[in-house]
């Protein structure tokens, strides 16, 4: 910035952050190929061997594949309902934002944004279950109501600045309101999706204070309730825990590993917006 | 449109992998029960168990659910109104609430119940209460909170088994000079100080307390003064870290040799084996009071099985329980879990209970006293509160208040 | 144009009503049994306003506002503090800018629960032997054993995690800044200090209301990691509001009860953000 000398003492500073980051990942990473001997040594030392036994054992353990399977269930299905259904709200709110009842409605849905769940929580709670409503698809409807408020609010700041040109031109074509959305505004929005999807990903994949209330059954249980479900049973076996932590957090870190620069863009342009 | 079509390709996709993994199998004539337990001790146990059941009942299967706040996520299932049709959960404050409730199934009429040791049933009926006379529950396992110690050590210091306070201050004593921890605690884990607790306070305060407590008669100030003073000096015995370890962490170091004793259920010897297979315990009832003769064996319903009243498979739950209730199976049980049976003619004959089977012959048992403080205090957090703070007349008044609150509610 | 109006009711009326249903609805429910004696199940009677008079004078509750409080306002200073730091260091001229970035922004995409259990093992097994080989007294027992210091634990887990989000907001911030007044501002000799604070800081102020904001509601929720660290103790040290709306409302059998607790809770969150906004708007404009 100020003049073309890279800052080594910043650099230097930053790598010595970056490891303070690291060190928990590396802690599990290497517990979880140790054996329970191994434990009673120096605990940063690395694994006397890379035996991959712990993860076998965990994965039968835990069930891992089931957990899997459930996590990626929910997280896929409410990035799609949300990006499909939340678009659109937020397309028809910014449009109507001169009329009272779409500013009350866009008021009204982002004022969620200052409502902690645990507030809504026992009710919430108590009527799922009455509607049957107790598992996965429940889970995704929740997420997508949890969801609402934050994502109106961004898509909404997105749709102001397209300018309306756009859309008249399509209108003169002949095409009706839904068309405008799907075939205009909806593809335009690219750069929004991406922001949501990774948020709302992350959010659904590491969730765990819904899930815990909301599920019953085991068979349904999200990778981080299974870990938190295992807790009694791991006891003192931290390297069958941990082997089951890494594979818990693997799948999003390999997501993130490939799609870093992509990841970080998204995030930031929501930040800015 | 391509970005669209790609979401609606994966909607679908789910949507069918939801269809496919929908429903639990019932078409085929098969039923599905959800055996709930509070213990994470007993998971390899009952999967053998069930293992069993399922080969002799091909057409039933067993689900079991063991989460952690086992309690709290079976409050909340009764707020969902979706109980799971067998429960086995332990005999306290939680079940008398559950069964008060209405929601158990009634044994009163079942021949089961003429198998079980009817002193516990009796003990699971005062937890319920005079109101309700039916049988809610069937008491399965039963424990003893009793001190564990490590024959090895104890034979080294020379320490005789201690049967009164004196004579056990005396050991602790010993075991201090001789640069040993004398008593391992795992209070990082709140319910573990409640072994202590239970062990202290069931020799030195009367069994009626809480029944006279809610009538107003009568108040930890008064009667808990000497139980509060006990805890302490026991915790003057403990380690450097009392409440950084907790119970996993703590089974591990007891196994490995560090402490004499170990105020602890008999569920943990398992764990503690577990973690070292070679070692020698011995147990002894907690000998709080002063008076050899006033010191009995702190015990009750570790396991209690009980039917939800509403379950659509009531007849299949039943024959579960007739399976966990034969002879068989309860040996078997009680062998893994190192617990005792409420089975009629079922004996724990396991070296390492020694020391307190002439409790369990002469009928010298006290029940645990928290069983019948209201389950919404939070007792556990208050008493390891008091241990941290070591603040006697703050932390017996707020037992005190904390207790009228709940009640008040 | 009555066909236009008409699409978009029907693009905004479903929503609605989930939202409703879903959001709305359950918080109507919850004010509606706070003024019950309602334990989840079975019967229940008004009680007027007694459960709201028992909240103000329940030593549990209010333990559990002052010590999630605490933990937010720290935690949101911290935070908020490190990741300008950190922030401004990704800015500068660095070398592995990339690395260095990807790295920082890597706990925010890990579960909070599992991260918890994670630094749980390390407070409970590495410190202490770190501590011990150090002789340095305070961290050669485990500092979640200790009711004075185990919501610093929290706090650095919070730290640890929630500094990649915010820098990662104030990085964007930074990068609006033009080069240019930087440089305008090196030729007329202010010092980096004053930099900062004359230049830097009132270009990124908005995002800096945001972050704050956001990151002190956050806070305020705290319950995953609470599990996964204390569990609420030792005693009822570190016991959060949403841990103990969630015990107490379930396991308790006090669902009245501490829906009237999430009433005032949620008034309480309301006026905060208010508040917020407010003062650190302000300042802004100043």
């Amino acid at each position: 910035m100020i003049g073309n000398r890279a800052n080594w003492k910043v650099t230097i500073l930053l790598i010595l952050g970056a490891l303070f980051i690291l060190l928990p990942l590396y802690l599990t990473i290497t517990i979880a190929f140790k054996t329970p001997r191994e434990m009673t040594g120096n605990l940063l030392a690395l694994p006397q061997s890379w035996s991959i036994q712990n993860f076998l054992d965990a994965i039968e353990m835990t069930n891992f594949f089931q957990a899997l399977g459930n996590s990626a269930f929910v997280t896929i299905l409410t990035v799609a309902v949300v990006i499909l259904t939340h678009s659109l709200v937020a397309y028809a709110i910014a449009r109507n934002l001169h009329k009272k009842f779409y500013k009350f409605l866009y008021f009204y849905f982002i004022s969620a944004m200052f409502i902690p769940f645990p507030i809504i929580m026992l009710p919430l709670v108590k009527q799922t279950a009455m509607w049957g409503m107790d598992n996965l698809i429940g889970l995704v409807i929740l997420n997508g109501v949890m969801q609402l408020a934050f994502n109106v609010f961004i898509y909404v700041g997105f749709v102001k600045t397209v300018p309306k040109e756009l859309e008249e031109a399509a209108i003169i074509d002949g095409a009706s309101t839904w068309q405008v959305f799907w075939k205009v505004i909806f593809p335009l929005m690219k750069p929004m999706h991406a922001t949501v999807a990774i948020l709302t990903a992350l959010a659904a994949w590491n969730d765990f204070m819904l899930p815990l209330v909301i599920l019953s059954d085991s068979n349904q249980y999200t990778l981080p309730l299974v870990q938190y479900a295992f807790q009694g049973q791991f006891s003192t076996d931290y390297n069958l825990a941990f082997a089951s932590y890494l594979m818990a957090m693997l799948p999003m870190i390999i997501v993130y590993i490939f799609a870093q620069k992509w990841i970080i863009g998204g995030v930031m342009r929501g930040s800015i917006k | 449109m391509k970005f669209s079509k790609g979401l609606a390709a994966i909607t679908l996709g789910t949507s069918l992998l939801l269809a496919g993994c929908g429903g639990d199998g019932g078409a085929d004539g098969e039923v599905t029960l959800e055996l709930f337990s509070n213990k994470s001790e007993s998971v390899d146990t009952y999967k053998g168990l069930i293992a069993e059941f399922e080969e002799q009942n091909p057409d039933i299967n067993i689900k079991l659910e063991a989460p952690p706040e086992a309690e709290t996520v079976l409050k909340t299932r009764l707020t969902k109104n979706d109980l799971p049709d067998i429960m086995s959960i332990g005999g306290n404050a939680t079940y008398g609430e559950l069964a008060r409730e209405g929601v158990f199934h009634d044994f009163s009429d079942d021949e089961v119940l003429t198998n079980v040791q009817s002193s516990y049933v009796d003990m699971l009926g005062q937890l319920v209460g005079p109101e309700h006379d039916g049988v809610y529950g069937l008491p399965y396992a039963t424990n003893a909170n009793h001190v564990i110690y490590n024959k090895e050590k104890v034979e080294e210091l020379g320490i005789e088994i201690p049967t009164n306070w004196d004579e056990f201050v005396t050991a602790l004593e010993a075991a201090k000079e001789a640069g040993e921890i004398p008593i391992y605690f795992t209070l990082q884990e709140a319910w573990t100080g409640m072994s202590v607790w239970n062990g202290v306070a069931g020799n030195l305060v009367a069994d009626d307390f809480a029944e006279r407590k809610n009538n107003g008669e009568a108040s930890f100030v008064e009667e808990y003064d000497e139980v509060a003073d006990k805890m302490l000096t026991l915790l003057d015995y403990g380690h450097s870290d009392n409440f950084g370890v907790g119970y996993g962490d703590g089974n591990n170091a007891f196994a490995t040799g560090n402490g004499v004793f170990y105020i602890q259920g008999n569920w943990a010897i398992p764990e503690i084996v577990k973690a070292n297979p070679d070692i020698e315990l011995g147990t002894f009832a907690l000998p709080s009071n002063d008076n050899a003769e006033e010191n009995d064996l702190v015990s009750g319903v570790d396991v209690a099985l009980a039917v939800s009243d509403s379950t659509d498979h009531k007849e299949e739950a039943m024959k579960f329980i007739e399976f966990m209730i034969s002879q068989e199976t309860a040996q078997t049980y009680i062998e893994e879990q190192k617990a005792f049976s409420g089975v009629e003619g079922v004996f724990q004959e396991d070296p390492v209970f020694e020391g307190i089977r002439v409790n369990f012959e002469e009928g010298r048992l006290t029940s645990f006293p928290d069983h019948y403080y209201p389950a919404g205090m939070g007792t556990e957090n208050l008493v390891q509160d008091f241990l941290i703070e070591k603040n006697k007349d703050a932390a017996l008044q707020t037992l005190d208040s904390e207790w009228d609150k709940v009640q008040n509610r | 144009m009555v066909k236009k109006k008409h699409a978009f009711l029907l693009m905004v009326i479903p929503a609605f009503v989930l939202f409703f249903t879903f959001h709305t609805y359950p918080a109507l429910q919850g004010i509606f049994y706070s003024f019950t004696d309602y334990k989840g199940y079975g019967n229940w009677d008004f009680v007027g306003f007694k459960n709201y008079f028992n909240v103000f004078q329940d030593g549990r509750a209010l333990s559990a506002y002052g010590f999630t409080f605490q933990f937010a306002i720290v935690a949101t200073i911290l935070v908020n503090i490190i990741s300008v730091l950190i922030a401004i260091g990704l800015n500068s001229n660095i070398k592995l800018r990339k690395t260095l970035r990807a790295t920082y922004f890597l706990p925010y995409i890990l579960s909070v629960l599992i991260v918890g259990y994670i630094f749980k093992f390390m407070f409970t097994h590495l410190l202490p032997q770190i501590g011990q080989a150090l002789n340095i007294e305070f961290l050669s027992t485990n500092i979640l054993g200790n009711p004075d210091l185990a919501w610093l634990g929290i706090v650095l887990v919070a730290v640890w995690q929630s500094a990649a989000f915010n820098t990662l907001l104030y990085l964007a911030g930074l990068s609006t800044i033009d080069d240019q007044v930087y440089e305008a501002a090196s030729i007329d000799g202010a010092k980096p200090w004053a930099r900062f604070w004359k230049i830097t800081f009132p270009l990124i102020a908005p995002f800096f209301t945001i972050n704050m904001v956001v990151a002190m509601k956050n806070f305020l929720m705290a319950f995953d990691q609470i599990v996964a660290l204390t569990g609420g103790g030792p005693g009822q040290a570190t016991e959060s509001i949403s841990l103990l709306i969630y015990r107490g409302g379930f396991q308790g059998g006090e669902f009245a009860y501490q829906s009237a607790n999430a009433v005032i809770y949620f008034i309480v969150i309301v006026a905060i953000s208010i508040i917020q906004l407010r003062v650190l708007e302000r300042r802004e404009v100043k």
